[in-house]
């Protein structure tokens, strides 16, 4: 008996993306399938945020097809309201709202009452252990716990997909690791499809299911699986580290 | 959603409005505002002795007294009352009006690209013609004095609303544009949940420029409009000759605007108390 494979939820087929005369993705394919984990891992210029904002619809491509949980996000943009949330690199939090009036904004967007918008955030804050910051205002959050109300405030909406855009690199290390850590349980336990940008190695191989490099003009030059049973097996991951760096180029940016 | 009237095409990337909000916002720290308490104290003191000083070397219709100007305004105070009611009522509708109106004036010039230039084009116009134009006009075109004074008050401040709005929502963050387009909004929930709110402050600054302003356009439109409220009263004043009664009416006004300042500094750190209290050194 054969199983029939999942349909992908994302889908890019042979896309490509020109600035004027700069070819800034070149003619990539790739899927995700429901509740991967995949990181976009590349140098900076490597065209990981053009193919990011393919995805989100925020930009369309010259050639080839975008589909987003089975609808073209830049066409149809309006079709992925509910089913997908980013987080971005920066917190991008709204300074009138608190943190758990900025948890609740997607919420109140999807048209949830305030009452209902704000008991759905503040479980969220929890999750992010953010309890007992629901009322501060964000010139009163670190920069870790911004970053927490805008993962909060991106799962709460209860998106089919998450899309990261490097959204811990501008923390230090051990509010970035921990961050890290917070978030792929969060993702794994709800069972979300996810795809992160990332120019750190160390990140694509703690979070992700399955790694793609991407050399410039965008395109996937190495593609690696993490399977379940190595994700802790520290001389697997190493071996995967050397193997991701050559495909980069050398070492990481930093 | 790549109409050219999007709310995204009228986003400055590099701009943070509340970063130079806060600079324009002067922070005092307490001695400062004490010194700036006795300064003022010190300031007012001084003129009454000037004023003091010279009733003594010349006649009263030139420079009556501080007594006698304090006199003046008790009695001004008791029997002028419904005089400066209908100032005040005068002010409010008005201010609010022209604010109201500007606020959605200012948002249809951000949002709609196309009626942008015709729009801008009016409100500049409008700021090139004289207070004293609007004034003469109203005259020949209002019989009503209620109507000519909300008129020419109206035409003078609803440009300061709608531009400084319009410079809000051009001083938009792109970023915040592109997070909260991330979820699909309606072009409702745009200006609902990232719009209007980020105008707030450009609403309060207006408002503190606009008011000193606000008086003085109403004074003056009454004296040339209308044949009630205080600058009917002080028009009156002077041609009979009763200077004390100018001069009361003047500090009168001075300390309205002083306490209409405040009501409107009060109400904005409440209101925006989101915003962090920064100090430079």
């Amino acid at each position: 008996m054969s199983t029939v494979p999942a349909l992908p939820l994302i889908e890019l087929k042979s896309v490509s993306k020109s600035f004027g005369e700069q070819v800034v993705v070149d003619a990539i394919s790739l899927e995700v399938r429901r509740g991967e984990i995949v990181a976009l891992l590349g140098r900076t210029g490597a065209g990981k945020s053009t193919v990011m904002n393919m995805l989100m619809g925020t930009l369309g491509c010259d050639s080839g097809s975008v589909r987003v949980a089975g609808v073209d996000p830049f066409r149809e943009f309006r079709a992925l309201k509910g089913k997908l949330a980013v987080s971005f690199q920066t917190d991008r939090l709204l300074p009138w709202r608190t943190a758990l009036d900025n948890a609740a904004l997607g919420l109140q967007i999807l048209g949830r009452s305030r009452t209902d918008a704000r008991r759905i955030a503040r479980e969220w804050l929890v999750r992010v252990k953010l309890e007992g910051a629901e009322d501060k205002y964000v010139h009163e959050l670190s920069g870790g716990m911004r970053q927490r109300v805008s993962l909060a405030r991106a799962l709460a909406v209860d998106p089919e997909i998450v899309l990261l855009d490097e959204s811990f690199s501008q923390l230090d290390h051990v509010t970035s690791k921990a961050l890290r850590a917070d978030f792929s349980r969060l993702v794994r336990q709800v069972g979300k499809t996810c795809v992160f940008v990332t120019h750190r190695i160390d990140d694509a191989l703690e979070m992700a299911d399955r790694i793609l490099v991407l050399a410039a003009p965008a395109r996937v030059a190495f593609e690696e699986a993490i399977p379940e049973d190595k994700r802790r097996d520290i001389a697997h991951l190493a071996q995967v580290h050397a193997r991701i760096a050559r495909a980069m180029g050398g070492e990481e940016d930093a | 959603m790549n109409e050219p009237d999007d709310v995204r095409s009228t986003a400055r990337p590099t701009a943070q409005p509340t970063a130079l909000l806060q600079q324009a916002r002067p922070v005092v720290a307490d001695s400062t505002g004490r010194r700036e308490m006795i300064a003022m104290t010190v300031v007012v003191l001084a003129l009454i002795a000037a004023m003091e000083v010279a009733s003594w070397f010349v006649p009263d219709y030139i420079m009556p007294s501080p007594v006698i100007v304090a006199r003046a305004l008790g009695d001004l105070l008791m029997g002028d009352k419904s005089h400066i009611g209908i100032t005040l009522l005068r002010l409010a509708a008005a201010v609010s009006f022209s604010m109201a109106a500007g606020i959605l004036v200012g948002l249809a010039m951000g949002t709609f690209a196309s009626i942008r230039p015709y729009l801008r084009s009016l409100i500049i116009i409008d700021t090139g013609i004289p207070a004293l134009s609007w004034m003469l006009v109203a005259v020949f075109w209002f019989k009503d004095p209620e109507a000519r004074i909300f008129f020419i008050l109206t035409v003078i401040l609803l440009p300061f609303y709608a531009l400084n709005v319009y410079d809000g929502m051009r001083a938009l963050p792109k970023d915040s544009v592109d997070m909260i387009e991330s979820f699909r909004p309606s072009r409702m929930q745009v200006l609902r949940f990232l719009v209007v709110p980020h105008i707030v402050p450009y609403v309060f600054l207006t408002t503190r420029s606009v008011i000193g302003y606000a008086i003085r356009m109403a004074i003056f439109a009454e004296l040339v409009a209308s044949a009630v409220g205080v600058g009917s009263r002080m028009s009156l004043a002077q041609s009979t000759f009763h200077i004390d009664q100018v001069l009361a009416w003047t500090f009168f006004l001075v300390v309205l605007n002083t306490l209409f300042q405040s009501a409107v500094a009060l109400l904005e750190k409440r209101l925006l108390r989101w915003r962090p209290e920064a100090s430079v050194r």
